[in-house]
């Protein structure tokens, strides 16, 4: 199932594992070491090494010794000569463990994110999906839920863009506000939060670049084959430095720090009149803009100059919209996009 | 995965790693159909008998225990305490056990190998620590049915953060039904108040974690933004609550829409701005002429923050509160940043 771990497992994660390759190791009957190693991502040793845990393990029995009889057991010849896995004998389980409460919402609530997706063959087969992980919960699943919100029209192509490996044209505006048709080989759709990224190859800028779904329309999906991009290296993450990029010092509300973490020059901060001094790296002051006049009070460019002088005149001229006496009634009432009445 | 641990136990024996220990507990557990006394369990069972003191001495062997019972319990195991019939309270008389019939999991759950897929996708979306490994347990688990899930879906990254830190604690909190208490800045009140609740729903929507829960003090259901707690959320001891209804965070949800659909903002855009583009997007009335756009909104604070962003690339035409929130967050803004920087 490409499980993938960085981290060592801790002890409940480790018993975990251990009993659900038991009732896995019975329904195959007979398992190749490798095979097992790449259905439940661990890595060959770490298999064996839970096989000899499991052959040498049971129940204490009524005089509480551990008596052979009360003890798991593996064909050891096919064990140690073919790298192959037998149990022979078995005790006290056989079946998949239930799920908790807590692990069951995250894949429903993980689920329910997933709607928006594509990918998603339809909130009906979702529904019973989560249906099914509740009947498989030991006690009721934590009351945690993610609005189910509908998939950007744009996303359904993209995806087939991706998957059938076509090349796609669209218009697109960047965040410095110039418009422009693109055409690019798309590489994969990532998602964060609300807001969804296509990686791509572009051929304008003759490089890798992160487009947001929200900031491309008239998309066509051509015939044209994408290029061979396998030397690429499509980044993991959706903001990447360059050479380029401005470093602004800010001063942020302790509370608000986390909502910046994508912008953090380095882990370094220091506390100067109850808020947090530290450094941001942006591609450029029209993201810092953005940013700073979203988070209002919460945080203040302190330097470079430019940028502090940027983000004043961003929020004076958006002010200066609020300051003559425009009264609502004169203004245009927008009306319903297809019968034009209101 | 037997990892050799330094240090041997008083017999002179190597130390039982804890996931062997937990591992016996469980099979002994299972295996019982009366449960075990808790004397048994100590003298009995792998990686507590090796250290288990005859005359008596166990205090910290009981303490293992105890601690051992909860991490079980944590993973979903229904681990049964039963009290002896003749001798009600008395603790040494206790006995444990793990009914089989509510471990095992359900013959009727079983998945296709294209829900395993997306079961596999649901895990990832995932970027917060403790979600994260809950999502992966999971998947653990369901790999002991054998089948093999379809082939992962590639190009394909779906990601939910979440960057609230009261989040982990109101969710412990949900689970175990704890009562907790924390200050909330509520926008129009000067400062934060105290509140002391029983969370009963933790919910996203619009991209904001709320909290639905029982104010004690005003002795009625609130709803909170969770980015408005400040500082920790702390449990209240010995303050419990009953489970509340199964399907509350959809109730939740379905009621925060309604808000949702109630409340409209008109939004003259510039025209080619990202305001234009990116608004234009969730707008449901638009007049292409005069470049105004109503949308639907849950709350004027966020909805203000939001807007505050786009700067000059949009205005708020109606309603009021929503047009005056969106002025004093520029005004503020704009007083941050005036004059040089302080260096």
């Amino acid at each position: 199932m490409m499980a993938r771990r960085s981290k060592p497992l801790k002890a409940p994660d480790k018993l975990v594992f251990l009993l659900s390759f038991v009732p896995y190791l019975l329904e195959q009957r007979v398992v190749d070491v490798t095979e097992a190693a790449q259905h439940f991502g661990m890595t060959e040793d770490e298999i064996r090494d839970a096989v000899r845990l499991i052959a040498t393990s049971g129940l204490p029995g009524s005089t509480g010794t551990y008596q052979p009889n009360d003890l798991f057991d593996i064909d050891w010849d096919s064990f140690e000569d073919d790298d192959v896995i037998v149990i022979v004998h078995h005790v006290a389980i056989d079946d998949a463990p239930r799920l908790s409460a807590r692990e069951a919402a995250a894949l429903m609530a993980g689920l329910q994110y997933l709607s928006a997706s594509p990918e998603s063959a339809g909130s009906a087969s979702l529904a019973s999906l989560r249906a099914k992980l509740a009947a498989g919960a030991s006690s009721a699943p934590s009351r945690l839920a993610v609005a189910e919100t509908e998939a950007d029209a744009s996303l359904a192509l993209i995806r087939e863009a991706v998957a059938e490996g076509r090349q796609l044209e669209f218009d697109y505006l960047n965040a410095r506000g110039e418009r422009g048709r693109r055409r690019a080989d798309p590489l994969r759709i990532i998602s964060q939060d609300a807001d969804w990224y296509l990686q791509a190859y572009c051929h304008t800028r003759e490089d890798v670049r992160n487009f947001r779904v929200d900031r491309m329309s008239d998309l066509l999906l051509t015939d044209e084959p994408v290029g061979d991009h396998s030397h690429r290296i499509v980044p993991d993450t959706l903001f990447q430095g360059s050479d380029s990029d401005l470093d602004v010092v800010v001063d942020v509300s302790p509370a608000a720090l986390p909502l910046l973490s994508d912008y953090l020059a380095d882990s370094s901060s220091r506390e100067v009149d109850g808020r947090l001094r530290v450094t941001l790296r942006l591609a450029h002051v029209h993201g810092l803009k953005r940013l700073v006049a979203g988070l209002p009070g919460l945080v203040t460019v302190v330097s470079p100059p430019e940028a502090r002088a940027a983000v004043a005149d961003w929020a004076s001229a958006g002010l200066a919209g609020y300051s003559e006496r425009g009264s609502a009634e004169s203004e245009a009432r927008p009306s319903r996009p297809d019968d034009g009445s209101a | 995965m037997i990892a050799p641990v330094s240090g041997a136990s008083r017999k002179g024996e190597p130390r039982i790693p804890v996931e062997d220990r937990l591992f016996s507990l469980v099979l002994a557990l299972l295996a019982t159909e009366a449960g075990l006394l808790k004397a048994e369990i100590l003298s009995s069972v792998r990686g507590y008998a090796e250290r288990y003191d005859d005359s008596g001495q166990n205090a910290n062997l009981e303490r293992q225990f105890e601690r051992d019972k909860d991490d079980i319990r944590e993973l979903g195991i229904p681990l049964e305490t039963v009290e002896s019939p003749d001798r009600p309270g008395d603790n040494q008389a206790l006995r444990y056990r793990i009914p089989k019939g509510l471990y095992d999991l359900p013959d009727e759950v079983r998945f296709t190998p294209d829900e395993l897929a997306l079961l596999g996708l649901a895990a990832e979306v995932w970027r917060e620590a403790s979600l994260s490994a809950d999502s992966q347990r999971a998947l653990t688990k369901l790999r002991s049915l054998g089948i093999e899930p379809r082939e992962p879906v590639i190009g394909y990254a779906p990601r939910l953060r979440v960057r609230d830190a009261a989040f982990e604690p109101l969710r412990q909190a949900l689970d175990r039904r704890q009562s907790v208490r924390f200050r909330y800045f509520k926008p129009g009140e000067g400062a934060p108040r105290e509140r002391t609740v029983d969370p009963l729903a933790v919910v996203l929507h619009e991209g904001r974690w709320h909290l639905h829960a029982f104010d004690r003090d005003a002795q009625d259901p609130r709803t909170f933004l969770l980015s408005r707690i400040i500082g920790p959320v702390e449990p209240v001891p010995g303050m419990t609550f009953d489970a509340p209804p199964a399907d509350i965070q959809d109730r939740i949800l379905a009621e925060l829409d309604e808000l949702r659909s109630r409340n409209a903002a008109d939004l003259a855009v510039t025209s080619g701005s990202d305001a234009e583009v990116r608004l234009g997007r969730r707008a449901v009335l638009r007049d292409e002429d005069a470049g105004v756009i109503r949308l639907h909104y849950t709350d004027v604070a966020v909805f203000a923050d939001e807007l505050a962003a786009y700067g000059p690339e949009v205005r708020v035409i109606a309603p009021e509160s929503l047009r005056e929130a969106v002025r004093e967050r520029l005004a503020i803004v704009v007083a941050a940043h005036r004059g040089g920087g302080v260096e």
